[in-house]
This record gives structure tokens, sequence and C-alpha cells, in this order.
């Protein structure tokens, strides 16, 4: 395996200490979310695991997933893409296109079947055969099919791959949906977000890169240490929720002073992700830090929870839920009211009856 | 003493209903208003512009942890309703679905509450209502279910993690468990209007302690009820 070389190694050529590669490797432990304990471990794997080839491959969504990969701190994105994985093939950021580029694809998928992690950003479509997103010549689905085959593990990147994203919206005219039943078979790694944090993007992949095996997930296929956290459980703004402290509009007083924006329609009660405790672009803020809700873009169907800006009970399919409950039961006092008046009159003419018997 | 303030007349006492169930109704009564209160809160928390935090008595926080209390009361309190269901009959009141006779007095019981019919034959527990509280169940495992479903969230890998992990999953986001779990509250809350309604109704219409049998367990019938057989068994 001399041919794929291990960060170790790595540092040797380029003349760097053993100390830089320690700092190096306890950087790279913190990111994945691991304890300091660990630190010995992710050495050891340094040393020894080759770099990671990865292919990248993008389907139905917009990249946005890759802007905020490229913004990633820690790493730093040109370190990962350079230094620490083997990036075969990348649809956005690779220099070559055209034939030569698909041939590319082709032999990397044949030189190291069944090592390479395949990593995914956008949803298939299905509709129509899968015409409505193309690469290659073929259908993304294709591509899709093609390249998790030899795969050893797929990273869904973005809610889109993960989840079917935006796209799939309704109606979605598209039938766009997640990765999932296009790589049968392969473990996969959901890493949900519109887009995913960058640290975690790269934490994720390094990960599998050190360890040759997926972080611990949970039950939808998530990442526990970045997605192990409700945001509302995270946020810096909680204690000004369980104080009962509330923005009511954009521009009332609770919002400068940076109160809860709860009432404002934040999902951060139902969003699972890192954003109330990595932050974003080296914690330098997260919607809900710049007084926006959080709107759970790392939510299974949170394109079709709208309006993002309301929560229970005005946000709901069929109105608001509390006032409809309240005058069902009024309603409901008034029926129950008719109908003793009637049990009484019921009572009375069975009982005069009843009488009347007893008289003959 | 003239005879409607007294009157001596033959009645039968019939003892229905266990302890168990008795106090598990009550907890029951409790922890549904406790928790609707405070789940209503929850969702549309007041405003405490004036006060600061330290200074006032209840916070969110707090109604919060109210409303798992209770969560957890009502929860535990069906091992009373279990053990009365095992040891006492009168408390198993889950409708025969099965039986001809369930759909059949039915019906007749209905036709009685739309006025269609003078009265109804007498029961001690009757078909209807014991198909109205199989219902409720049905809206409390919703509940139980949707509220662990949620509250484990926060811990994915403990018991109740693994044990109501798959909710919010199954129902396609957190939000929609959220949803149903506000909706069935409402509709329980509807339900127990007209369950007070009926019971209340029962005992003014028949005066034979339909409302008193959840406090003493029994209720006294002038007539030979329908099912007195469940009682003891002889009611196959």
């Amino acid at each position: 395996m001399k041919e794929r070389e291990s960060l170790w190694d790595h540092y040797l050529k380029k003349g760097m200490s053993r100390r830089s590669f320690v700092k190096g490797c306890v950087a790279l432990t913190s990111l994945m979310g691991l304890s300091t304990d660990m630190v010995g471990k992710v050495v050891e794997a340094a040393e020894k695991t080759p770099l990671p080839v990865v292919v990248w491959i993008h389907g139905h969504e917009c990249t946005g997933c890759d802007e905020s990969f490229i913004r990633s701190g820690s790493p730093l994105t040109s370190d990962l893409v350079l230094n620490e994985i083997a990036l075969e093939y990348d649809h956005l950021l690779s220099a070559g296109c055209g034939e030569p580029f698909e041939a590319h694809l082709d032999a990397t998928i044949q030189k190291y079947y069944g090592k390479y992690i395949l990593a995914v950003e956008g949803a298939t479509t299905t509709k129509d055969g899968g015409v409505y997103c193309m690469s290659g010549g073929h259908t993304f689905s294709h591509l899709l099919k093609k390249a998790s085959a030899g795969a050893c593990a797929v990273v869904a990147y973005g809610s889109c791959a993960a989840y079917g994203g935006i796209q799939a919206a309704k109606p979605n005219p598209t039938a766009s949906s997640g990765i999932g039943s296009f790589v049968s078979g392969k473990p996969v790694v959901n890493v949900p977000g519109c887009p995913p944090i960058p640290e975690v993007m790269t934490g994720v992949i390094m990960h599998l890169a050190l360890f040759g095996q997926l972080p611990p997930l949970d039950s939808e296929g998530r990442p526990k240490q970045f997605y192990g956290n409700r945001i509302h459980d995270t946020c810096y703004r909680r204690p000004f929720f369980d104080a009962g402290m509330f923005a009511e509009t954009f521009d009332d007083k609770g919002a400068k002073a940076g109160w809860c924006l709860y009432k404002l329609g934040c999902r951060g009660p139902e969003t699972y992700n890192s954003c109330g405790n990595l932050r974003w672009f080296q914690g330098m803020s997260y919607p809900i830090q710049s007084g926006a809700p959080c709107i759970g873009c790392s939510n299974k169907h949170f394109w079709d929870e709208d309006p993002l800006l309301e929560r229970m009970p005005k946000y709901a399919p069929v109105g608001n839920v509390d006032k409809i409950g309240a005058v069902a039961a009024g309603a409901m006092a008034v029926g129950v009211a008719a109908h003793a008046v009637v049990s009484i009159a019921q009572k009375n003419m069975k009982e005069a009856k009843e009488l009347e018997n007893k008289k003959e | 003493m003239a005879d409607e303030i007294k009157k001596e007349e033959k009645r039968k006492v019939y003892y229905i209903f266990s302890p168990f169930l008795r106090i598990f109704h009550w907890i029951m009564v409790v922890s549904i208003t406790v928790l609707f209160i405070t789940g209503l809160l929850i969702t549309t928390p007041y405003l405490t512009y004036s006060a600061e935090p330290t200074t006032s008595w209840m916070s969110l926080d707090w109604i919060r942890n109210i409303h798992f209390l209770f969560a957890y009361i009502f929860t535990a309190s069906f091992i009373l309703r279990i053990y009365g269901f095992i040891i006492n009959r009168g408390d198993r009141l889950f409708p025969h679905f099965w039986k001809g006779y369930f759909y059949k007095n039915s019906i007749e019981v209905a036709m009685h509450y739309m006025f269609l019919k003078f009265e109804h034959k007498p029961f001690l527990r009757n078909p209807l209502a014991r198909g109205a509280y199989a219902m409720i169940y049905v809206l409390v495992a919703i509940e139980i279910v949707t509220g662990f479903g949620i509250y484990y969230m926060t811990d994915t890998s403990s018991i109740g993690g693994m044990a109501f992990g798959w909710v919010v999953p199954f129902l396609g986001s957190e939000y929609m468990a959220h949803l149903i779990h506000h909706y069935v509250a409402w509709g329980i809350v509807l339900s127990a209007l007209g369950h007070i309604y009926m019971v209340i109704r029962a005992e003014f219409m028949e005066g034979e302690g339909e409302v008193s049998s959840m406090f003493a367990g029994t209720k006294m019938l002038h007539h030979e009820p329908f099912d007195a057989g469940h009682l003891d068994g002889s009611l196959k």
C-alpha cells in the first residue's frame, strides 16, 4: 500500500516536525467530536492509515454545501483536500473536465474498488427515468449507482442527499429523494443541513479516513457527535426561554435585548445540529445569534414545514389549533346543554307515561 | 313522610371498580388537567416583560418540569390500572368487539342518546361508553408515545431513548410529533368534557350511582343489568 501515504508520511515528506504532527492530531481529535483520551488512537491511525481516496459527486442541488465546505477553518479546506484526503474526483473542485475527467472517474473506481469513500451532495431525481439531473451524459442516479457500487462508505452531504432537500418540496415535480435507496448495501452517513456546518463536513470525513469505520450514528443515520443535541438545548439564548423572556416581533424590546426567538417560529427545539456549540465559521456566529430564528434546515421535511416564522398553535396544516379546539369546546358546551334539556324533557315524558300506566 | 321524600324500593348493589382503577382514574383527572394547561403554556408561553426572571416565581423551565413530572406520574399510574385489571373483572372495560351483542347494544344506547328511544336496557357499564374508553386509551397511548418520543431525543442512548427513539423517524419529523401530541391533547380534553356530561346525565336520568361509583366502586340498580354476568364471568 505504499502508493498511498498516511498523514505522518505526508508530514515527513514536507519536513514538518513530530511536534506539529501531534498538535495536528490533537486538533483533529477535537474537531471529530471525540474526547481527549482518544488522542493516542488518532495519532496511531494518522501514522498507519493510508490517506483515504475520496470521490465526490454532485446531484440535484445548489452546491451550497461546497460553499460551506470551502470555509472550513479547522482543518483548513485546502489542507484537507490537498494533504489529508486523496480527492480523486470532484465535480466542483477538480481542474479537469470533459472525457478525460470522466475516464479518470472510471479509472479511480476500478483502481480503488471497495476502498474509496464516496461523498454525495444533492438529491437524486427519479421521475421520467431521472432525466432532470444529468451528469456526464448519464442520469445522476446512474452515476450514483456506479460510484457507490465500489465505495466502502457513502457520505450524504446536505439535506438534499440525506432527505431530498428543497427540490423535494411539495409537489416535488422531479420526484427528488435522498440517495439512501440508490446505494443499497453500503453504509451511509447522513450529514444533513442546508448547508451542513463546514467543520462537521470535514470532521465526518476525517473520522472515516482515520478509523476506517463509520462514526456512531443515530436512528436517522446522522453522526451522534454532531447531531446528538438539539440546537435549543445548546443555544446561548436558552436561559431566556427558561425564564419566559421572548421576542414577539423582530423589532421589539425583546428582539433588541437578544431574548429567545421561540415565538418567532424558531425551530431550535426540533432541530439536531451543532450550530449551538460549534457555531459557524470558526465560532463566529449562527442564525439565532444574528437574530434570525432557526428554520431547522437539517430536519427532514423542513422545506414543507412553512410558515417558518410561526410555531404551534398558529403553525398547523389546519390553522390555529388552539382556536379550533376552543371553538370545538364551546360548540360542545352548547350541544351538551341542548342535549341535557331534551333529556330532561324526555325523562319527564317517560315518567308521565309511567304514571298514566299505573293509574290505568 | 310523603312518598316523594322517602320511598322503599328494592335495589341491587354491584361492586364494580376496584380501588386501583378508582385511584388511577383520579390521578388521570389531575394529570390530564395539569398536562393540558402546562402544555398550552409551553406552546404559547406568556410573557414576563414586567418581571425580572430572578423575581418571577414561575418560569417556563418550571412549567416544562411540571409537565414532565405529571407525564411520569400519569404513565406510572398505569401500574394501578393494570393490577386492577388483573385482579378484578369489573375493571375489565375492553369493549367486546368480537361479540354480536356489543353492536346490538351499542346501537340501542346510541338510539336512546339520539332521543329515538325512550330508554335503553340497563347496563352496569354500557357498551358505547366502553368503546369510548377504549378510544381514550388509544389517544393516551399516542400522547405517551409522542411525548416520550420527543422527550428522550435529548439522550438517545438511554433506555428511554432506545424505547422511544423510533417515534420521530417513524413520524417523519419532530415537528410532526409535536403537532400530533398537541392535536391529540385537544382530542382527549374534548372527550373528557363529553365524558363528564354523560356521567352526570346518567346519574340524573337513572339515579343509580354513576358518579359515586368512581368513589365507592359500586352502583345501585333497580333493574337487572344486561351485563351483570361480566362481573362473575357467567356472560360469555
